[in-house]
């Protein structure tokens, strides 16, 4: 029984470190998608004037 | 960012978690319960796919550093900062996962053997690329002395396969020259398809973090020509 408790621990672990990475990973999509927009956004109208 | 949000994207990340269903149903209810070791054996079926997925991007890590050296294109680099970070977070599920199959096959949480002292001496070195990165004050420069940094780790990787056989440590080895039929049928289709659930899940991150290092990039040189018009 005390068996399941190592192979709870090893199996979390794995997809706790993957998803951590993958919300680390979206979320600085997220932010350099916006800060993109915003810097395109801002050089095209500095361009116009 | 459409470019970030591309259809192949998300036809790759798609597949990885399809996959990654079907390699739990595989290691839980299709393959064996291994008789010595008991229900913590299913621990191997994530351990070694997570460290040969480790091996190969340190070896995405080599090529592309080395491309990286002798072109200075910086598409190179994007790959090598991705194949960088995964290689650690691989390492790092090796490195937390070996342990806690350990203490009850061999009793202690960790050994000073060959195989484990050289993990942690790739970690160490995937670790210090990063922080190479991080700390230098000029970007090329960070990512050129990266770049010797990941071909030094790359040397560490044959010494850490071939360490078992070289200083015969505790360290199983399942597979290699002359293991015939190392695993039973049911255990070896389940290793199998998790082997291709995490690789494709690899890919699709290699994927997706090249693409943030291209955008991280394109946003600083923006910032760059904003302040210089």
């Amino acid at each position: 029984m005390n068996n399941y408790v190592y192979l709870f621990w090893g199996y979390n672990v794995f997809w706790a470190l993957i998803a951590l990475y993958v919300v680390f990973l979206a979320t600085r999509l997220g932010r350099v998608g916006q800060r993109l927009d915003r810097l395109e956004n801002s050089l095209s109208a500095s361009d116009d004037d | 960012m459409g470019t970030i949000r591309s259809m192949s994207l998300w036809v790759v990340l798609g597949a990885a978690i399809a996959l990654i269903f079907a390699a739990i149903y595989m290691t839980f209810l299709y393959a064996p319960t291994e008789s010595m070791m008991g229900p913590v054996q299913k621990i191997f079926y994530f351990h070694v796919p997570s460290a040969m997925v480790a091996y190969l991007s340190v070896f995405v890590l080599l090529g592309s550093s080395m491309a990286y050296l002798w072109t200075r294109r910086r598409v190179f680099d994007y790959v090598a900062v991705a194949a960088t970070e995964l290689a650690l977070l691989f390492c790092t599920v090796v490195l937390i996962t070996g342990p806690i199959w350990a203490k009850p096959a061999w009793g202690v949480w960790w050994t000073w053997e060959a195989r484990l002292t050289t993990t942690l001496v790739l970690w160490l070195i995937l670790a210090a690329c990063l922080m190479v990165r991080g700390y230098a004050t000029e970007r090329d420069a960070g990512a050129r002395m990266a770049a010797v940094l990941g071909i030094v780790a790359a040397l560490d990787v044959p010494i850490n396969y071939l360490a078992v056989h070289w200083w015969r440590g505790q360290h199983p080895q399942v597979f290699g020259p002359g293991k015939k039929d190392p695993l039973a049928p049911e255990m070896m289709h389940a290793f199998l398809l998790c082997m291709v659930a995490i690789l494709t899940l690899y890919l699709a991150l290699l994927f997706l973090r090249s693409r943030l290092a291209a955008a991280e990039d394109r946003a600083q040189s923006l910032m760059d020509r904003m302040r210089d018009s």
